[in-house]
């Protein structure tokens, strides 16, 4: 029984935290309000510069004053630690996005047994470098890579591209019509209920401009296409490399 | 050795404690990208924040040299592009350094007398540049007078000994124009300042020819600038906005 009376206690403390930061948050949302008018707000919250909110607006981040009148945009890097701090922030709220489609909704090409990697490819079944990635499918899976595909026809919702998108998801055999389509194949026409728009939608949000779009299970952008090898690589060496080039 | 020791010891111990705004932001970049060119060092109009050229881009460093920034900068309640203006400033100092003889000029000829005078990075093998040029005429017609710096692209190989060719020639502005309408300008060589051009262009974070500079470093912009029309309307709204802020 104590329990009971223990979580809402917690939950009080919880939303007076959040009462107390209000006035700047109202003030970055103010000011984005201003500056952005149309743009979609995420989150607002106190950024790793004291003095400073920071918000995801689109996929980007930016950092306000508290008092609203200063803005800056860019890459945030932590000196000592030499870590990319708003990639870091934005990775986190992009795995949330993309965590959030459920397998039902993703077309999952796995290896036997226990995948040791997940990567989500956003994808366009007419792009070059997508239908070199999936034809070597077969070698991600056995580098013990699970690719997971959602839809992002480049031209947009609509388009011939989005049309064979929905088409192969509304295909009996979907994993088969999907690997013909990207081997040149035009799927045959076919509509049903599909998630391809709100794919095509939450690529936007996770700021995929290309493809393939590649994320890792962290929420960290790998970019375009890597070979197997590479990519298998890359993803044991998340987190440890920073300012390639420096 | 020990008293030796002991002094670089205090002296480093001074160093810390007094700081320069350049110790600070090169401290803070030494981490991120140690060989990078750190140009100009001054206070931000962002409180708490020095802003810095490295490399050509601006970067914001906060004064503990904790944090960077590599982004733009705004003072939302004036509603001033702080990057903007700070990058206009620093190409107006540095312009100010190139005299004549390191320009190729084209004035409005008597009795037009020059009432803007804008500063154009061009090379010879670029096709707007040479467009941009066909209007000459029209542009000095207008009261512009046209002063042309060298920056021939490295995706123009040769661009740099036509470039040199066309410094070295008995009539230089002949000699430009010919080549700009396409015609080889020979293989002579002199002593000439197109090697300091290009690295001055380079260190002003200009990406690109034309690049065409107002008087007071603003860029404007290139469907502005490739029209004389506009490109005239442009600078007096430029002239009268620097009229009513000084």
């Amino acid at each position: 029984m104590k329990i009971r009376y223990c979580l809402p206690l917690v939950l009080v403390a919880v939303s007076l935290a959040q009462a107390a930061d209000k006035p700047e948050d109202a003030a970055a949302r103010a000011v984005l309000k201003e500056v952005v008018p149309q743009a979609r707000v995420d989150t607002v919250e106190a950024a790793p510069i004291p003095g400073f909110r920071q918000a995801i607006v689109g996929s980007q981040m930016v950092y306000i004053s508290n008092d609203g009148q200063y803005m800056l945009q860019g890459t945030l890097y932590d000196t000592a630690a030499r870590k990319d701090l708003t990639g870091a922030r934005l990775a986190v709220d992009h795995k949330a996005k993309v965590d959030a489609v459920p397998a039902s909704k993703r077309i999952v090409f796995a290896p036997e047994g226990k995948p040791k990697y997940k990567i989500t490819v956003f994808t366009d079944l007419d792009c070059g470098y997508c239908r070199k990635l999936h034809s070597q499918i077969a070698q991600y899976n056995k580098e013990g890579i699970e690719v997971d595909y959602l839809f992002f026809p480049r031209s947009g919702i609509n388009s011939p591209s989005y049309d064979k998108a929905v088409s192969v998801w509304c295909a009996k055999d979907r994993s088969g019509a999907f690997t013909a389509a990207k081997a040149g194949k035009t799927p045959t026409p076919a509509k049903c209920d599909n998630p391809v728009a709100d794919e095509y939608k939450l690529g936007q949000q996770v700021g995929v401009d290309g493809t393939p779009t590649i994320f890792a299970q962290d929420g960290s952008k790998i970019g375009g296409y890597l070979p197997p090898a590479e990519m298998l690589a890359k993803l044991e060496n998340l987190g440890k490399a920073t300012l390639a080039g420096n | 050795m020990r008293f030796v020791l002991f002094l670089s010891g205090l002296l480093l111990a001074l160093g810390v404690s007094a700081a320069t705004p350049e110790d600070t932001v090169r401290q803070a970049m030494s981490s991120l990208a140690p060989k990078v060119k750190i140009d100009v060092v001054q206070d931000s109009a962002v409180p708490g924040f020095y802003e810095a050229i490295v490399g050509g881009e601006f970067i914001y460093v906060t004064k503990d040299g904790k944090y960077v920034i590599d982004g733009n900068a705004y003072d939302v309640a004036h509603r001033v592009d702080l990057t903007a203006s700070s990058r206009a400033r620093a190409r107006k100092d540095a312009l100010a350094k190139i005299g004549p003889e390191k320009r190729i000029v084209f004035a409005p000829l008597a009795p037009l007398t020059a009432k803007h005078t804008v500063t154009v990075f061009t090379d010879v093998d670029c096709p707007f540049c040479r467009r941009f040029h066909q209007q000459i005429a029209e542009y000095n017609a207008k009261g512009i007078e046209v002063e042309y710096l060298f920056y021939p692209l490295s995706i123009h190989p040769g661009a740099d000994k036509k470039a040199e060719a066309v410094w070295c020639s008995s009539d230089r502005p002949n000699a430009f124009t010919a080549a700009m309408a396409g015609k080889d300008p020979g293989k002579a060589t002199c002593p000439n300042p197109v090697g300091e051009l290009t690295e001055l262009a380079k260190s002003l974070g200009i990406g690109g020819t034309p690049t065409v500079l107002a008087d007071d470093g603003t860029q404007i912009a290139s469907q502005i600038a490739m029209s004389p029309d506009r490109l005239a309307a442009e600078l007096d709204r430029l002239a009268a906005k620097n009229v009513a802020q000084n």
